[in-house]
């Protein structure tokens, strides 16, 4: 015998099903929607608003003129488009910040992360945060101010500019050292700790520990550090602006001034460069270049990342 | 019965009593702190040349504390320190000239949740030898290893692989393969099966036997059975709250396993084993 299935009747437990409905949950995931949706729309909106002018731009001036050639001046009558001393420039500084950065950001890290005390940790997050903080303006009047005449005073063989790229290189590469080493930190220190003993018990020092488990273990979020930084100098325009200058030419001696592709985007756009001109529509095709190039670096670094982390979950 | 010695340690006023038992190590009067809290006081072990120690009693008695002793794991804690004096063959453990690196060496240990590095099967175990410079042909090393751990069959095709694809029991006998080829005196367990089904645990317990021949194996287990079915010796701990109110690991009782599974000397050993502990 079987008892018939109902409906829950008068005097049984109440039916499981939603007693009333939850409208404070619908808002709160209405409002996360919402954020979402506006970092999406933002990066939607740039692409647009870059591709307009970039395309109206190559309607007017070859690629083959933009691409093919080593003569960069849009300002100037008359006007040369050959890309490459900014593209040059733009990688050169990039290159200069990034062997800065990534040695003392992730020495930095593997000295919070693995040597320092609680104590010492405490002080030292805060102070790299600081470091973080300065407005780049800073770190261009400094470069320009200082950096550059010293280096001059101790390599006068190098043949220095007063502004040359780099002092500028360097200051940029002084600037990511906090997302390096913040980043970084976070990565190692999400390595189980279980890595670490196991490594000890088999006789490693610490240094071989950090270097050869913690790192290893942590890699993906160090490339993903990496890469934020490496996109953050590419772009950074006024220690550039400030200490590298705006002369393009198609270099590839540090010791040189040489405008980057940021720093020539804050000069024209900071000029009387009038809408639907020509130097108008040269920022915005310079500006998806950069965008692009951005793009394509962190996504070669996605897919080295995928080839090379090691999982430990 | 066999002609093994009769060693039962009671406490600091009984001596040692070494007998034919060749001792690897001799703890004298051993308290074990962190920081001001004094986890575990005055216990006397000796433990014998290539036999199995284990090392039983509830949880938070210090048995995990009182292990890494042995290759001063605990000097990685902040303000973990000693009392008294653990005896490695004749050499102070704790003397000021010992380089923790160089006993840790020597003294290998395979810890509770198994934590193979995220790299390839090879690499793990190449490991231990590389960074202690050891330059033999490391192929042969590696192969020499994985047999001994009875896993070299298992894994001979996919040593590129990662280790993490491997099970939990394979992944525990690749951390056993990968202190062995550091060629170690004494190999210290701690639970190495608490995280493994009852299969991988019997081949665990099988190996134990096979590496009694070659190593000195100290095991801390909360299995009974296991301690039962293993070891040459058991030593039984356990926590006293002293007037404080702090907890106090110490030491009971230590004997050979087969007196203290059938002939106790203590009744807090003997409700221990029976099951009938607090
Ligand atoms: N790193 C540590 N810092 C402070 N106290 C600890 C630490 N590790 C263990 N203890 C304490 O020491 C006592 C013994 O712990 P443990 O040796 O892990 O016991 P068991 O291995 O027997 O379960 C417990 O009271 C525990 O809370
Ligand atoms: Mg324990």
């Amino acid at each position: 015998m079987s008892a018939p299935v109902r409906a829950a009747a008068p005097g049984s437990p109440k039916s499981l099903a939603r007693s009333r409905p939850r409208y404070g949950e619908q808002l709160i995931k209405a409002i996360l929607l919402i954020s979402a949706l506006v970092s999406i729309a933002t990066t939607v909106g740039i692409i647009v608003a870059l591709v307009e002018p970039t395309i109206e731009f190559f309607s007017e001036v070859s690629f083959g003129e933009f691409f093919g050639s080593t003569t960069w001046g849009p300002l100037f009558s008359p006007p040369a488009f050959g890309v490459w001393p900014i593209i040059v420039a733009t990688l050169e500084i990039t290159l200069i910040a990034i062997l800065v950065a990534v040695p003392l950001g992730l020495a930095a890290a593997i000295f919070l992360s693995e040597y320092a005390t609680p104590r010492v940790r405490k002080i030292f997050k805060p102070v790299l945060e600081v470091l973080a903080g300065v407005p780049t303006v800073v770190f261009g009047f400094f470069a320009l101010t200082f950096v550059t005449p010293v280096l001059k005073d101790w390599f006068p063989f190098l043949g220095l500019e007063a502004k040359n790229a780099l002092s500028a290189g360097l200051l940029v590469g002084v600037m990511i050292i906090p997302i390096v080493a913040s980043l970084s930190e976070d990565a190692m220190a999400a390595v189980p700790n279980g890595l670490r003993e196991g490594s000890y018990a088999l006789g490693a020092s610490k240094m071989l520990t950090s270097v050869r488990v913690v790192v290893p273990a942590a890699f993906s979020g160090i490339v993903a550090a990496v890469i934020l930084a490496i996109s953050r100098a590419a772009g950074e325009t006024m220690i550039v602006a400030i200490a590298g200058g705006f002369k393009s030419v198609f270099t590839l001696n540090p010791a040189d001034e040489m405008a980057t592709m940021a720093a020539f985007i804050a000069q024209a756009g900071s000029g009387d460069a009038s809408v639907g001109s020509i130097p108008y529509k040269t920022i915005f095709a310079v500006g998806s270049l950069l965008f692009i190039m951005t793009f394509f670096m962190n996504y070669v670094s996605a897919r080295l990342v995928q080839k090379y982390r090691e999982v430990y979950e | 019965m066999t002609s093994q010695p009769n060693v039962t340690i009671r406490g600091p006023e009984v001596p040692n009593t070494p007998g034919s038992l060749d001792p690897v190590f001799t703890v004298e009067d051993l308290s074990v702190f962190y920081g001001d809290y004094e986890a575990v006081r005055n216990v006397d072990m000796l433990i014998g040349r290539r036999e199995i120690t284990a090392m039983i009693g509830p949880s938070g008695c210090g048995k995990s504390t009182v292990l890494r002793c042995f290759n001063r794991m605990n000097d990685l804690i902040p303000g973990a320190h000693i009392k008294g004096k653990i005896l490695y063959h004749d050499e102070n453990l704790y003397g000021d000239h010992v380089d923790p690196i160089e006993v840790r060496r020597r003294i290998g240990m395979v810890f509770q949740k198994p934590n193979p590095f995220p790299k390839a099967i090879y690499d793990n175990v190449a490991y231990g030898p590389r960074v202690n410079g050891i330059k033999r042909n490391m192929d042969d090393l590696v192969e020499e290893a994985l047999t001994k751990a009875a896993l070299w069959d298992e894994v001979k095709d996919k040593l590129k692989q990662n280790a993490l694809s491997l099970s939990g029991g394979q992944q525990q006998r690749l951390c056993i393969a990968r202190a062995i080829a550091v060629k170690p005196e004494v190999i210290l367990m701690d639970e190495p099966c608490s995280a493994l089904d009852p299969i991988a645990t019997t081949k665990i317990e099988d190996l134990m036997q096979e590496l009694r021949q070659e190593y000195t194996i100290l095991i801390v287990t909360h299995n009974m059975q296991q301690a039962a079915r293993v070891s040459d010796r058991t030593a039984f701990f356990t926590a006293d709250v002293d007037s404080a109110g702090v907890r106090h690991g110490r030491l009971v009782e230590f004997d050979q396993t087969t007196r203290i599974f059938t002939k106790p000397s203590d009744k807090r050993t003997e409700d221990y084993i029976t099951g009938r502990f607090g």
